[in-house]
């Protein structure tokens, strides 16, 4: 129990902050719509469009996801390629990649003048496909991760006992992973459901979602009434929704040790396969990225590089980089004592998980709502971007604390080490690169941030996000040139912070090489 | 029935088959003994249909298996860690490979109770396999390979995850359930007393080759190397032979050997003495101690001979 005092003190700090910067604000727009809430709201076909729209395309990508996700992963898992290390890192980079990034290579293959030469704008299935951007890899890796927890050996003793390989995926590996995508279709549905960027620049005047409507009613028809229902509507969903992730999550097993089957080299037709599901993987994660920079470099070769030497730009430039680094400090501040004190804690663990699922649009509301006298204020702004941020350190030091044996910083202790030495000589360089890691999270967040950004923000406040989005309202060519360039910039950035995210660090090699 | 004509198989830089030759009689029950890394399993693999061959031709019946998928050779492959399905209950498991066979639901039930019940699980149909114990785990995993009434059964150390007493139980048995059954079965081990207690012929394997394969009393009687004699539990071997504990003679006439290390056992001793012949270890009943050492200690001395007409020499010298 000694142990169990100073770690409450280290939570005092990340718990106020997680109590008024979300918590509060949630509760303060509960208390709003709860006054305004009426069926009524339910009767206005134009508002029940918004919603019924918003679950469907919610469930529509979480099923698409499924469906496609599931037999990508099985080749992932299953077939031994060149690159396939690669493919299975990459996964990673939609965490990491802005929503206006993405919109805007949705945009450049299949908008107005797509590079594909279809225009799909103000149909649902821009939103759709933007959507599984970012969600199809989630499934993918998810799926790819409970395979892994599936013994070679069991899989050997049900060929053994008759089955063929497809009934072998049916009746043994179905069944395992079917656990795993279930947390993860959760996830896609939050995600699809309360995402605000995505569907603020590809649903168009139809299918825009609840958020983009909230956004709308508060930014320019000051209809809080209406925005407070719509948003109470969307904390009841996403809060059944996230109630029933974390209970699915629960019931995942521990990761045991097993060894899985290894994977093998695709023989015959099995190359087909694998083919395609690296296509079809290719064509939804990787083509609206290539899309950003082909456009990118057809608007530096026709306008020149002079179209980003402009006031606003580097103004947007300058704010983005102050904002991120701010954002990050705070973050790797409040990360720190999070994990710290969530060590033991389960409950603090999960409380780490708050921003992840709480939606931004639904935040600001609040947040607006609660402080009106901060609604111009830098700090508020901030305060927000490092409330997105933090988990990213939080979760990453505290996973990497749990691995940490607490025997080695015992046996530096026994060998002489004062506790401050035992953590700078053994805790430090071990702890070290999950921290980088959940700085570059933080970063590639606060920098990508554009649903809170364009709620709080105020003119001289332009970051990169908010100019792309202004530059692509506006008519004109070089307008257009900008915003892509100016996404490619963004892009970039990202994936600095990918490869900062991935990059073993020196000892994680060492480790490699050894086992 | 089950016959494999010179099967070679290499992973990267590691041979584990070398030509290898071996043949199993109908209900005959062959141990693979060896040490870890030598290819036991692989071998039991290759037979299952779960690793191709690099060379050489698998046949069972008198047909060559290349091209039988595993689940159509019709054999049960019993894993060291029994890899029950864990989303399905005890009875479940046991319908696994009855319903892959086509068979319809009540009727593989059915021949699944009955098959638990033999073994001694009846009432546990609707367990939780991970709420089982190690030895029920087992007899699940058992149950499962028996029910389908394979044409060969093939166990991967099915019994090394289990403690030392539950262990020589379930042994017994299994003897006793693959007595009854008359099915041809290929034994995977590590541990010599399993393959003696079990096994009608043992084939020892050793990076990839057949040092020697006959019954265990044949083992014994003439093994064929001085590795090979050691790997099954011979002390003293030597260049020219083995000397059993029969071979070594006690008392006066006898050369004397110094006294190098004493074990204290609850109805004797066990010795190690430098002999002329090397060091050699014999263990003394308790009456033989009060014949011949009355007291003995380290750094004294035994009379100990050897009976050169009972030694074993090795057959493959």
């Amino acid at each position: 129990m000694t142990e169990r005092r100073p770690n409450l003190a280290l939570a005092l700090l990340p718990l106020a902050f997680l109590l008024s910067m979300s918590i509060l604000p949630l509760l303060r727009l509960l208390q709003e719509g709860q006054g305004q809430f009426s069926l009524g709201l339910l009767a206005d076909s134009y508002l029940r469009w918004r919603i019924v729209w918003s679950l469907l395309q919610a469930v529509a990508s979480s099923v698409a996801a499924l469906l496609i996700g599931l037999p990508i992963a099985w080749c992932l898992a299953r077939y031994r390629f060149p690159g396939r290390s690669l493919t299975l890192r990459l996964l990673m980079l939609p965490f990491v990649m802005p929503t206006l990034v993405a919109g805007m290579g949705v945009l450049a293959l299949f908008g107005p003048q797509g590079l594909l030469g279809v225009n799909l704008q103000d149909t649902p299935w821009l939103l759709l496909y933007g959507n599984l951007f970012f969600n199809l890899p989630l499934v993918i890796r998810a799926a790819c991760e409970g395979l892994a927890q599936i013994p070679a050996s069991r899989l050997a003793a049900a060929r053994t006992l008759g089955a063929t390989p497809w009934r072998v995926f049916w009746r043994v590996e179905w069944p395992a992973v079917r656990p795993w995508l279930w947390s993860a279709l959760c996830l896609v549905f939050l995600y699809c459901f309360s995402g605000f960027g995505l569907a603020l620049l590809l649903g168009g005047q139809r299918y825009a979602t609840v958020e983009v409507e909230i956004y709308q009613l508060v930014a320019y028809e000051l209809n809080l009434a209406d925005a407070g229902a719509l948003a109470l509507l969307m904390l009841l969903v996403t809060g059944a929704m996230a109630t029933l992730y974390a209970w699915l999550e629960r019931r995942l097993a521990a990761p045991l040790k097993v060894d899985p089957l290894p994977p093998r080299a695709p023989q015959g037709r099995e190359w087909l396969q694998l083919l395609a599901a690296l296509g079809v993987l290719l064509l939804f994660g990787g083509l609206p990225l290539l899309a950003v920079l082909w456009r990118a470099g057809q608007a530096l070769l026709l306008h020149g590089p002079d179209v980003l030497r402009d006031e606003d730009i580097r103004l947007a430039l300058f704010n983005s980089a102050r904002f991120t680094a701010l954002a990050v400090l705070l973050a790797a501040g409040l990360g720190w004592l999070h994990a710290m004190a969530a060590r033991g804690s389960l409950a603090l663990r999960a409380l780490a998980f708050l921003p992840f699922i709480v939606s931004p649009v639904c935040l600001a509301f609040g947040l607006l709502l609660l402080y009106p006298q901060w609604t111009a204020s830098l700090s508020l702004l901030l305060a927000t971007y490092a409330l997105l941020a933090y988990p990213f350190v939080a979760r990453s030091l505290a996973s990497a604390l749990d691995s940490l044996p607490a025997h080695w910083p015992q046996a530096a202790r026994s060998l002489g080490a004062t506790p401050l030495h035992a953590f700078v000589r053994v805790s430090w360089p071990l702890l070290q690169p999950a921290f980088r890691r959940g700085l570059a999270f933080a970063a590639a967040t606060a920098l990508g941030e554009f649903a809170v950004t364009l709620f709080l923000s105020r003119p001289e406040w332009l970051t990169l996000t908010t100019l792309i989005y202004q530059r692509l309202g506006r008519p004109g060519a070089d307008n257009a040139a900008s915003a892509m360039l100016l996404s490619a910039v963004l892009m970039l950035l990202a994936l600095l912070a990918f490869v900062l995210i991935e990059w073993p660090s020196a000892a994680e090699r060492q480790l490699k090489k050894e086992s | 029935m089950l016959q494999l004509q010179a099967v070679s198989k290499r992973f990267g830089d590691r041979q584990v088959a070398r030509g290898l030759n071996l043949q199993l009689g109908q209900g005959e029950v062959l141990a693979l003994l060896g040490p870890s890394g030598g290819g036991k399993s692989t071998l039991l693999k290759m037979i299952a249909g779960l690793e191709a061959p690099d060379e050489g031709r698998i046949l069972f019946a008198g047909q060559d298996l290349a091209t039988v998928p595993v689940e159509q050779r019709g054999f049960a492959l019993m894993f060291q860690d029994f890899a029950l399905f864990p989303h399905l209950d005890v009875l479940g498991n046991v319908c696994f490979g009855l319903r892959e066979r086509g068979m319809a639901r009540p009727a593989a039930q059915q021949q699944a109770r009955a098959c638990l019940q033999q073994l001694g699980l009846g009432g546990m149909e609707a367990r939780k396999v991970w709420t089982l114990s190690g030895g029920e785990q087992q007899r699940v995993a058992l149950a499962r390979a028996l029910v389908t009434i394979p044409r060969l059964l093939l166990l991967d150390e099915p019994f090394s995850s289990l403690d030392a007493d539950l262990r020589r139980q379930l042994q017994q048995e299994f003897r006793q359930q693959l007595q009854g059954t008359a099915m041809p079965a290929v034994l995977v081990t590590h541990d010599r007393e399993e393959a003696f207690a079990l096994a009608d012929r043992v084939a020892v394997l050793k990076d990839g080759v057949i040092v020697q394969c006959a019954s265990p009393a044949q083992l014994l009687a003439a093994p064929a190397t001085p590795w090979l004699a050691r790997f099954i539990g011979y002390e003293n071997v030597l260049e020219d032979g083995v000397v059993p504990e029969q071979a070594l003679q006690l008392g006066q006439g006898q050369p004397v050997a110094e006294v190098r290390r004493i074990i204290q056992l609850a109805d004797g001793v066990r010795v190690t003495v430098a002999s002329s012949a090397g060091e050699l270890t014999l263990t003394l009943s308790a009456r033989e101690l009060q014949q011949h050492a009355a007291n003995l200690q380290v750094g004294g001395t035994l009379a100990v001979g050897i009976d050169r007409s009972a030694m074993l020499a090795y057959s493959a010298a």
